[in-house]
């Protein structure tokens, strides 16, 4: 193998220098000459019948230009996996921040008055508030219409359930009667939201052709515009997506969220029209992470072998389905943890509730189920008189094995992730100290498939365009790709600039989700450059009057070093600019299909975890037994990234992913009470501060992947899975009280010890 | 509400504006003057992203208003670096790998700024103090406060 010149380095990332000048323009910053303001007057009422919406008032409010109401849209139902979506309620509100109508006016403070001027009239209903209420004999139906509603026909739907997704391995009773032990726990977590500090922002504008141009900082342009096709019933070629920066997205910006609004409301006043959402709105009406309740019958032997396993999580899917059914198909994954476990029976359900739709926050399902499923090894653990440590190397997959779905998982770095993070958190001292100590926690993850295509042109200077669908959400995933085209095309980083996200003009990419990007369109760039080669190969070829086969593309050149020619890339595009249109390459990937035993799933959209990583937090701190306050010491992560593509930016998502998790695990929780939210703003949602975050000692393991781009895996989403279940073990090591809900506040711990004490 | 002429000195340069009393700094320089580098989020001085300096202090352009900076000095992202050249925090936070969506980081970096003309040789935890006010998601803020100690000159080790 020659050496590598460019991928594995921490080289900066190529939209830096935008950043930090502010001269990078994001969704929020983008406007037009003349462009209206949208804003969407949201129901009040977690549910009710709209008796009445009047908008006459409102339209006479000085400068507003328009009012929009359900009477004035199309009447589609839209959404993923389920149509149960509509753009403003029309009889019924089932959430409390459901838009009802929506205002464009030539200022944010004129649609702001006209909202407080519609008269909508809700005759208020008792509110489904949680999970359990929505599963009760005889509850009432977050949606009457449910069975008539256009839905992927794998999915198991009954009444408030929009699906139960089922692994069934083994024989699960045989397994508990073989079982020497069986514990039984539920674990409760509640909803926490993505926290990107650019709120989602739309600006629509129609041309004469009647096609729509969408500038919005979705993490899926593709989606959009099938989406806003459905919603807007044009062709998907009239809707063009645009993605200008993005600042943070987290899965949070995946589904419409204001681009629908900009676009009616664009369409109705011949206007540009931006929209942009409050922190209220962001609180109340977003795709915040789902509410959970876990309940796991774990059955072992004697000296620590899992044998069986039932699980059940149900998720709060709040008024429609939206993620709701895939990620309950992840959370069965999810459930298994990464263990041998020859007997499963493992459920996940996503619930209708009065609550906002809520959807996929970074590795959804992960935290929740891996708070329940790594608690409990460790209660298992202490109950056996095990190290924790011991029991989980007892227990883990390993090289060649199955997963739960059958299939055989390959690139397993699991148990070099749980030693190194163990070694480097000291493991062998658990208890350092009164009060202190030390907890591990383990989990595996996905590489979300799908596909990914790249155009990569050749300028005449010699530099290279990549050209990709793919959004840039602040990961610097396409910093990765670009270094993958660098490194095979011969050229260096700065030479490459890249084009992204637009409907129109960039190839298709399944988007930035599911830690995918740079691993999908990496390879995609690793296509493109073997038809690139051919192409310049050729050219250079008759050109220089040698074989192909004596020719080589090294640093920006052809090169034929027998004959001693050379010609450049610049001098080749060139050529063929004046002869042949250009050097232009269309590469493409995608992810192949993982083998599984289809016997073992019902209901279930994804059944299989493509190019799984593997990791393992641990965690060192310690408990004020008065305040109940947690104070974190250390805080290690080792990761299995396959192929570390650019280390300093797979750290940084580590340690981002590590805050926001340390933010579920410890202070964040969206409060909902009656169906209504009580801390919509960002002084009472609290995210961890500067002040509250560790410094993340981030070990990277590297067992190559045998599809990801120089064995690279998805990196994005794993850190944010582990670090509720590392902080809850490491509490119950430092106090002995185990604490079963999320978040693990002060005043929770405080009162457990104080419980324990009675 | 009628509008003032109002004289606002942004980046050592001048601008004469007409803007209603109550209308936000904020929304001036990214309404008015197109300076969108200072970003906007929750308006209510809980986040950080607008972060400016008002006289060498660093404030929320969100809650303060335009007329409150007539014959007051405003510095903003685009006033940082001198033509090409960057300026040391900015080369600082490329360096670090402290950025990522990078949204947080204009008003990170003028929070940085104000911190540093006060206090030039803080420690870690000083630093971490003086950014509690400006929220990231992406980073953890660890690269942040590792770019902010290369700035001030010290190993990124040295002071922790």
């Amino acid at each position: 193998m020659t050496a590598r010149r460019i991928v594995g380095r921490s080289l900066p990332r190529m939209d830096a220098p935008g950043k930090v000048t502010g001269t990078a323009i994001y969704a929020a910053d983008f406007a037009l000459p003349g462009m209206l303001y949208g804003r969407v007057l949201r129901s009040r009422d977690p549910h009710g019948r709209l008796v009445r919406i009047d908008a006459s008032r409102a339209a006479r409010v000085r400068g507003v230009r328009v009012v929009l109401t359900a009477a004035d849209v199309a009447d589609v139902r839209y959404g993923g996996s389920v149509k149960d979506e509509e753009v403003f309620a029309r009889e019924r509100v089932r959430f409390a921040g459901q838009p009802l109508a929506a205002v464009a006016a030539t200022s944010p403070e004129a649609a702001a008055e006209a909202l407080g001027a519609i008269e909508a009239v809700v005759e208020p209903l008792p509110p489904i508030v949680d999970v359990t209420e929505a599963l009760a004999a005889g509850a009432p139906l977050v949606h009457e219409g449910w069975a008539s509603y256009t839905a992927l026909p794998i999915l198991h739907r009954d009444g408030n359930v929009c699906n139960r997704a089922r692994i069934v391995v083994g024989d699960v009773e045989r397994g508990f009667e073989e079982a020497d032990r069986i514990f039984e726990h539920r674990f409760v977590t509640r909803s926490v939201h993505q926290g990107y500090t650019e709120p989602r922002a739309a600006v629509a504008q129609w041309d004469s052709a009647g096609q729509v141009t969408v500038w919005s900082n979705t993490q899926l342009p593709f989606e959009i515009q099938s989406t806003l096709s459905e919603i807007l019933q044009v062709a998907p070629s009239k809707v063009r997506v645009v993605v200008p920066g993005v600042g943070g997205g987290f899965g949070g910006k995946l589904r419409v969220g204001v681009e629908h609004f900009a676009a009616l409301l664009a369409r109705k006043t011949g206007r540009a029209v931006k929209v942009m959402t409050t922190s209220e709105e962001e609180l109340t009406a977003a795709y915040a992470r789902q509410p959970a309740i876990v309940e796991l019958r774990t059955g072992v032997t004697r000296d620590g072998r899992l044998l069986a396993r039932e699980g059940r999580l149900w998720f709060d899917t709040g008024a429609f389905a939206g993620s709701g059914p895939g990620v309950a198909s992840v959370a069965t994954l999810m459930l298994a943890g990464p263990y041998r476990i020859p007997h499963l029976l493992l459920e996940g359900y996503a619930v209708y509730t009065n609550k906002t739709n809520f959807g996929s926050f970074r590795a959804p399902s992960g935290p929740q189920a891996n708070f329940a499923v790594e608690s409990q090894m460790d209660i298992i653990a202490d109950a056996l008189g095990l190290d924790p440590l011991d029991f989980r190397l007892k227990n883990i997959v390993r090289e060649g094995e199955e997963g739960p779905t059958g299939q055989v998982l390959t690139a397993v770095g699991l148990e070099e992730c749980l030693r190194k993070a163990a070694a480097a958190i000291g493991w062998h001292d658990r208890r350092p100290g009164p009060r202190r100590g030390k907890g591990i926690a383990c989990g595996w993850w996905t590489t979300t498939g799908g596909s990914s295509g790249v155009y990569v042109k050749v300028n005449p200077d010699g530099t290279v365009a990549l050209n990709t669908g793919a959004a840039e959400i602040g990961t610097a995933a396409l910093t990765g790709a670009a270094q993958v085209l660098a490194e095979d095309l011969g050229v260096e980083l700065a030479d490459i600039n890249v084009v992204s996200a637009d409907t129109l003009s960039t190839p298709f990419d399944f988007g930035a989700q599911g830690s995918r990007t740079a691993f999908a369109v990496g390879n995609a760039c690793r296509a493109a450059v073997a038809d690139l080669k051919r192409q310049v190969l050729a050219l250079a070829a008759r050109q220089l009057g040698v074989d192909e086969g004596a020719l080589e593309l090294r640093d920006g050149a052809v090169v034929a070093p027998a004959e001693g020619k050379r010609m450049t890339l610049a001098e080749l595009a060139r050529i063929s600019q004046a002869s042949g249109g250009g050097l232009i390459a269309h590469g493409t990937f995608v992810a192949p299909p993982t083998p599984y035993d289809a016997k073992r799933v019902e209901g279930h959209v994804y059944p299989a975890f493509h190019s799984p990583s593997f990791h393992a937090h641990a965690v060192d701190l310690s408990v004020d037994t008065d305040t109940g306050e947690v104070t974190i010491h250390r805080y290690v992560v080792a990761q299995d990234v396959g192929f570390a593509m650019n280390p300093t930016y797979i750290e940084g998502q580590i340690e981002g992913g590590v805050a926001q998790g340390l933010g579920q695990a410890l202070s964040e929780e969206i409060v909902y009470d009656a169906g209504r939210v009580l801390n919509a703003n960002l002084t009472d949602y609290k995210m961890p501060t500067a002040v509250d975050v560790p410094r993340v000692e981030s070990i990277l393991v590297q067992h190559p992947s045998l599809v990801g781009p120089f064995g690279a895996k998805g990196v994005g989403e794993p850190p944010n899975i582990e670090p509720p279940a590392a902080v809850a073990n490491a509490v119950a090591s430092a106090t002995g009280v185990r604490i079963t809900s999320l978040p693990i506040t002060a005043e929770k711990v405080a009162l457990a010890l104080r419980e324990r004490e009675r | 509400m009628s509008k003032m002429a109002l004289s606002l000195t942004i980046n050592g340069e001048s601008h004469e504006v007409l803007v209603e009393p109550q209308r936000t700094l904020l929304d001036v320089l990214r309404t008015d003057l197109g300076l969108t580098g200072t970003k906007e989020n929750c308006l209510d001085a809980e986040c950080g992203v607008c972060t400016v300096l008002l006289d060498g202090a660093a404030v929320n352009a969100c809650i303060v208003l335009a007329v409150q900076c007539r014959d007051r000095a405003v510095v903003t992202i685009e006033g940082l670096a001198v033509g090409a050249e960057l300026h040391p925090l900015q080369r600082a936070f490329i360096d670090a790998g402290a950025v990522q969506c990078g949204y947080c980081i204009p008003g990170m970096i003028l929070a940085a700024r104000a911190f540093l003309d006060e206090n030039p040789a803080p420690s870690e935890a000083e630093i971490r103090e003086a950014l509690a006010g400006n929220l990231c998601r992406c980073t953890g803020y660890q690269k942040i406060v590792d770019a902010v100690l290369g700035a001030a000159g010290a190993p990124a080790a040295a002071r922790r």
